[in-house]
């Protein structure tokens, strides 16, 4: 909230720079978030007389005044056709900055310099109200009352002499919401005294109860409410002084009356309503729950439906305000008003709470209550705010507040023990000094010292406007904050006991570093997205009920549309050749499920995935080797280094070639069985919907199934003592025989002897029959516990050309 | 036949000195050493002399052969090292070949980062899930219903008790739920908040969450912990400073501010001309949490604090735009 320094002065001395303060109000916990000096940007602009007006020689519609600015008499080119003698003008100096320029379109800001115009020196210029931002008119000159004087800077003019701090108040200080709540802080600091206001409020013989009749219904969600009656007021606009203290926090002043509510509400934090007295029917207040089906207009001239759990104040006819929230457009002050009912109550928290969520209305009021305010202040408000009406707008103040408070709210009692302070914050202070520090906040022990000074507990009575404070733990923060947090020692031999990490994220960060070294950028993702594209491949995406934007609104069902969404951001960018990976969620609603503890709640899904994609060529054009569009047995092949790499076997690649939403003909990875991914094209709906004209390829992987079967146990085994034997084979076989197929008779020809089988060459053509093709092999023979020799190496060749032969009916090509 | 013999060691001795191309060198091979060569003529014309005089002439003819073989060793190697230095030109300035290289999302370094220190201070890593539940992420943590400080953070729900976790919080209720103190862990991972994006606020984001809880932790010690966790990652010469804060779940509760290594503290537009950067929230584990997890609170208390890895990454990198991270443009990721 905004605090002006001028208003809160006037309940404490500050004898520390406005910079100083701010430093010491974040210090104890009120973050001076910013500081603004209002008239800063009045800089340079001062009030003016003009003394001497004259045709300039060189132009039709210019003038050339003198202005008396108190000491000096500044030259000005004036080309406004108002100017005249003994006129009061604002005049900007050289140097300042013009908050709008009157020529540009956009009316952007320009520094004044000396100029010349038509050869006349200019040593500043007399503004517009627009030009200076405080109106709109742009026709002419800003004219000033006669009795303005000379020489008195714009700001000081403007009441604009203030320091603004914008002070960010946590939820659980709804106290410090306001002047007099900062100022309580800022004396307990400097160890000043707090200057609350006195009242002097004349009240005349007649009694506020026999003007008005006020029923409390609801008093669980009204503990206490209380008002004012002032007969005969003037409604007009408020005194300069008022106004600009509203200004300077930022309340747009509305009329006397409604400005002094708001004060009040600034001053002290308890927010008020005056309602038209003359409209309030039959004079009776009555606070309940709304009717079903009732609606309302609040004073922002809005309907409203009401629920049977919205607290209202009502008259004997209808509605007139939303129980701390907003008043009603029917009893609103006006001009006419003349008799006014002030309401000042205190309503419960959570019924407010309730109430603003359920209008989205958020109001100085609403905030106020919402966060809990003091029940005790009530009529102390209304006596404020009933004294300054009567002195700002006159009238007739009736005799006593009216006061309904079944059930005494008492103050809280809070124990605390000395040495858990200690305990907590790690410091040695005593239980005076406990004692003492809380004093400063007036928070003091029920009993005298001497009744304390034995115990190991002390009982504190908490004031009302500090409903944050209600177990120990909360006087231990106040003594901490009081104590100051930059006093409590830093510890830094902390007792350490050195744990294990978590295994699997050093396994995905080896992941992540082979996929790095191997070309691969990490991208980060949204896991939100289009309902659309997460429908795609799964029925139970769970969606998001107030997503910002549709399409953020439902969580991805696979890594696969985002990392498309990615490449097509890179490609509209000029990017070509994309290689990526992502570690990223996915997310199902799932019924059945049932929750895991750490992994997901019942009847929702989580699973960890990565995710490869693939967009252009597969390798670097060079000049003397020419780059190659990718395709998909560039991405097996980067899976399969990468399972060989962390030494995960038992792995199947099934060609598939159907379409589903995602993907086009690829490879399902399978996992000890289990089907762990795919390697695919993705498919045309998507590279539609993404306007992509080009393939683009991915590998999408559970994360989790890699993990929990990848070898992790490393364990050496010798190394072969005998030497490898090497021969190289051709098999002409069918068009139609997969290289697997061939692969898996030659291994299984070849026994456990067979170390290795390396695909070399794939030929069709002119030197095989049509509807044939060769696959060439160099196999490597080895065994652990003799040399091989040619004899043993030619009968496995020749079992390995049998199987080929009797299996695929395939021939050796001589 | 000694006549020859010699008459062959003199061409040879006479031939070698002309030789300065390995083709010629293997000529001289081809003439004198091979199978066919002058020399092996010499062993062949031995079977028709005398047996007395072969001893002594297959000796001569085998010094020839170990001197003509020396000869050509020695040429040998002086050809092979001026044929190396008259290969066929090669332009060296030509560029080298390259291949593609890969990067980490700065999120991921910022992360890594700051788990490696952690680490380091005996903390292990747990994880929990992003659809949450109420209770959780709210309740447990000291969150009443109907309470003013859930508008802290402004929620996505799925339906009224299930939404996506406004913080990593929640795994600290997880974690204290499944196992008893001594707790040491720190919780990296991705949270969600309803707010419009901008240049500051994206919809989702990332933190590392801390808690300790253990017999006799005070706030001391907290300080301390963040205080080395700060020296390693900004640097050993920063000012730091603790200030009051609120969160429901820890009391007293904190933030932690150190000096803008950015204007070194003099005041700039991205630490608001205060000199100071925040930097992460922390504060004792308030009682009721604890009590939530059945913890006896008067046995034990503990810390916990959380930091935001977008913020931390968009300072340390100097990235004024957060929607940049997730924009994932290559040019910007090979930045990193």
């Amino acid at each position: 909230m905004r605090i002006s320094l001028n208003w809160l002065k006037t309940y404490v001395d500050i004898d520390i720079s406005a910079a100083e303060l701010a430093e010491r109000l974040t210090m104890v916990g009120f973050e001076v978030e910013s500081i603004e000096h209002l008239g800063e940007k009045y800089n340079n602009f001062i009030i003016g007389e003009v003394v001497e007006i004259s045709k300039h020689p060189n132009a039709n519609k210019l003038t050339l005044c003198k202005v008396n600015i108190g000491k000096e008499i500044l030259s000005i080119v004036c080309g406004a056709p108002n100017a005249k003698l003994k006129q009061k003008v604002v005049v900007g100096r050289v140097g300042a900055t013009v908050p709008h320029n009157q020529h540009d379109p956009n009316g952007l800001p320009f520094v004044l310099t000396h100029v010349k115009i038509r050869g006349e020196g200019s040593f500043g210029m007399i503004c517009s109200e627009y030009e200076l931002g405080l109106g709109d008119n742009k026709d002419g000159i800003m004219v000033l009352p006669e009795d303005s004087i000379s020489g008195c800077e714009l700001a000081t003019f403007l009441g604009l002499d203030d320091t603004v701090f914008e002070v960010g108040i946590t939820p659980n200080r709804p106290d410090a919401m306001s002047h007099i709540g900062i100022a309580r802080e800022v004396a307990a600091m400097l160890g000043k005294k707090l200057k609350v206001p006195s009242l002097r409020l004349k009240e005349s013989k007649q009694l506020t109860k026999a003007y008005v009749n006020i029923k409390v219904v609801d008093s669980l969600n009204c503990p206490r409410y209380s008002g004012r009656i002032v007969l005969g007021v003037k409604i007009e606009q408020s005194p300069k002084w008022l106004q600009s203290y509203l200004k300077a926090v930022n309340i747009r002043p509305i009329n006397n009356v409604v400005d002094i509510t708001n004060f009040v509400l600034m001053e002290v934090g308890q927010p008020l309503h005056a309602f038209d007295y003359d409209k309030i029917t039959d004079h009776t207040i009555i606070v309940r729950k709304a009717n079903a089906g009732e609606t309302f207009t609040s004073l922002d001239h809005k309907g409203r439906s009401l629920s049977t759990d919205t607290l209202m104040i009502v008259d004997s006819k209808r509605s007139i305000a939303i129980a701390g929230i907003m008043g009603g457009a029917e009893t609103e002050i006006t001009e006419s008003s003349k008799n006014i009912f002030i309401e000042s109550a205190y309503f419960d928290s959570r019924s407010v709470r309730r109430s603003a969520k359920r209008f989205g209305l958020s109001t100085d009021a609403s905030q106020r209550f919402e966060r809990g305010s003091d029940p005790s202040i009530l009529p102390w408000a209304a006596d404020r705010a009933s004294q300054l009406i009567q002195e700002i707008c006159g009238g007739e103040v009736l005799k006593n507040v009216v006061d309904i408070y079944p059930k005494k709210i008492k103050p809280k009692v809070v124990n605390l023990r000395p040495q858990k302070v200690n305990e907590v914050l790690g410091i040695t202070i005593d239980s005076k000094e406990v004692s003492r520090l809380l004093h400063k906040i007036d928070i003091r022990s029920s009993l005298s010292r001497n009744k304390n000074k034995q115990k190991h507990k002390i009982q504190y009575i908490v004031p009302h406007y500090r409903p944050d404070i209600e177990a120990e733990i909360d006087l231990i923060e106040e003594v901490a904050r009081l104590y100051g947090y930059n006093n409590i020692e830093t510890n830094q031999n902390a007792t350490l006991s050195l744990q294990s990490s978590a295994p699997e994220y050093n396994y995905i960060s080896e992941i992540r570093d082979w996929l790095i070294g191997s070309g691969y950028s990490e991208i980060i993702s949204n896991s939100m997205q289009d309902i659309s594209l997460s429908l795609l491949n799964s029925k139970n995406a769970v969606e998001i009920a107030n997503p910002i934007t549709q399409d953020m609104a439902v969580l991805r069902t696979s890594l696969i549309p985002g990392m498309v969404r990615i490449i097509k951001n890179n490609i509209s960018q000029g990017n070509k050749n994309l290689r990526f990976f992502e570690f990223g969620k996915t997310y199902f609603f799932e019924p059945s499920i049932v929750s895991s503890g750490s992994s997901y709640i019942s009847g929702f899904f989580e699973e960890n995935r990565l995710i490869l994609g693939y967009f252009g060529q597969a390798n670097k054009q060079y000049w003397n080797r020419k780059a190659k569009p990718v395709d998909i047995l560039d991405v097996k092949g980067d899976i399969q280094t990468l399972f060989q790499k962390i030494f995960l076997d038992n792995i199947k690649f099934i060609p598939y070639s159907t379409t589903n939403a995602l993907t086009n003909r690829g490879l399902v990875v399978e996992i000890q069985g289990i089907k762990a991914g795919e390697i695919a094209l993705v498919s045309n709906t998507l590279l539609e919907k993404f306007d992509i004209d080009q393939s683009v390829y991915i590998a999408e992987i559970k994360i989790d199934l890699l993990l929990q079967h990848m070898d992790k146990r490393k364990i050496f085994k010798h190394l072969p003592k005998y030497p490898v034997v090497n021969r190289d084979v051709a098999f002409i076989v069918a068009e139609n025989v997969s290289s697997e197929q061939l692969i898996n008779v030659i291994q299984d020809a070849g026994s456990s002897l067979l170390l290795n089988i390396e695909l070399f060459d794939i030929y069709q053509g002119n030197q095989v029959q049509e509807g044939k093709k060769s696959l060439a092999f160099s196999l490597e023979f080895l065994s652990y516990d003799h040399t091989l020799n040619q004899v043993e190496i030619d009968r496995i060749m020749q079992i390995i050309i049998n199987k080929v032969s009797g299996i695929l009916g395939g021939k050796l090509r001589s | 036949m000694m006549n020859s013999i010699e008459e062959i060691k003199h061409s040879a001795d006479a031939e070698i000195n002309n030789i300065s191309t390995s083709s010629k060198l293997d000529a001289f091979r081809i003439k004198f050493l091979s199978r066919s060569g002058l020399i092996a003529g010499l062993f062949d014309q031995l079977k028709s002399i005398s047996t007395d005089e072969r001893p002594i002439v297959g000796k001569a003819i085998n010094e020839l052969r170990t001197h003509v073989q020396s000869l050509y060793d020695d040429r040998k190697s002086k050809v092979d090292l001026s044929s190396k230095q008259t290969e066929p030109f090669i332009d060296l300035t030509l560029p080298g070949r390259e291949r593609w290289i890969g990067s980490k999302h700065p999120l991921t370094q910022t992360m890594e980062e700051i788990q490696r220190i952690f680490f380091h201070m005996g903390f292990s890593i747990a994880d929990g899930p992003e659809i949450e539940d109420d209770y959780h992420n709210f309740e447990a943590l000291n969150f009443p219903p109907d309470h003013s400080a859930r508008d802290m953070q402004d929620t996505f729900f799925i339906t009224d008790k299930v939404l996506l976790r406004t913080h990593t919080s929640p795994v600290q209720i997880r974690v204290m739920e499944q196992q008893q103190p001594p707790v040491r862990v720190i919780i990296p991972g991705r949270v969600y908040r309803n707010e419009a994006i901008s240049a500051r606020s994206y919809c989702l984001f990332h933190q590392v969450e801390g808690l300790y809880v253990n017999k006799g932790v005070s706030f001391a010690e907290l300080k301390g912990t963040l205080l080395s966790f700060a020296q390693q990652f900004y640097g050993s010469s920063i000012k730091y400073r603790f200030r009051p804060s609120f969160f429901p779940f820890t009391e007293p509760s904190a933030e932690m501010d150190i000096t803008c290594f950015l204007c070194n503290g003099k005041g700039c537009k991205v630490c608001k001309k205060t000199g100071w950067l925040e930097i992460l929230g922390c504060g004792m584990v308030h009682p009721n949490v604890l009590r939530n997890v059945k913890y006896d609170s008067e046995i034990y208390s503990g810390y916990a604090f959380g930091m935001g890895i977008e913020r931390i990454t968009m300072l340390r990198f100097g990235i004024d735009d957060i929607r940049i991270l997730y924009d994932n443009d290559i040019r910007f990721l090979r930045q990193f």
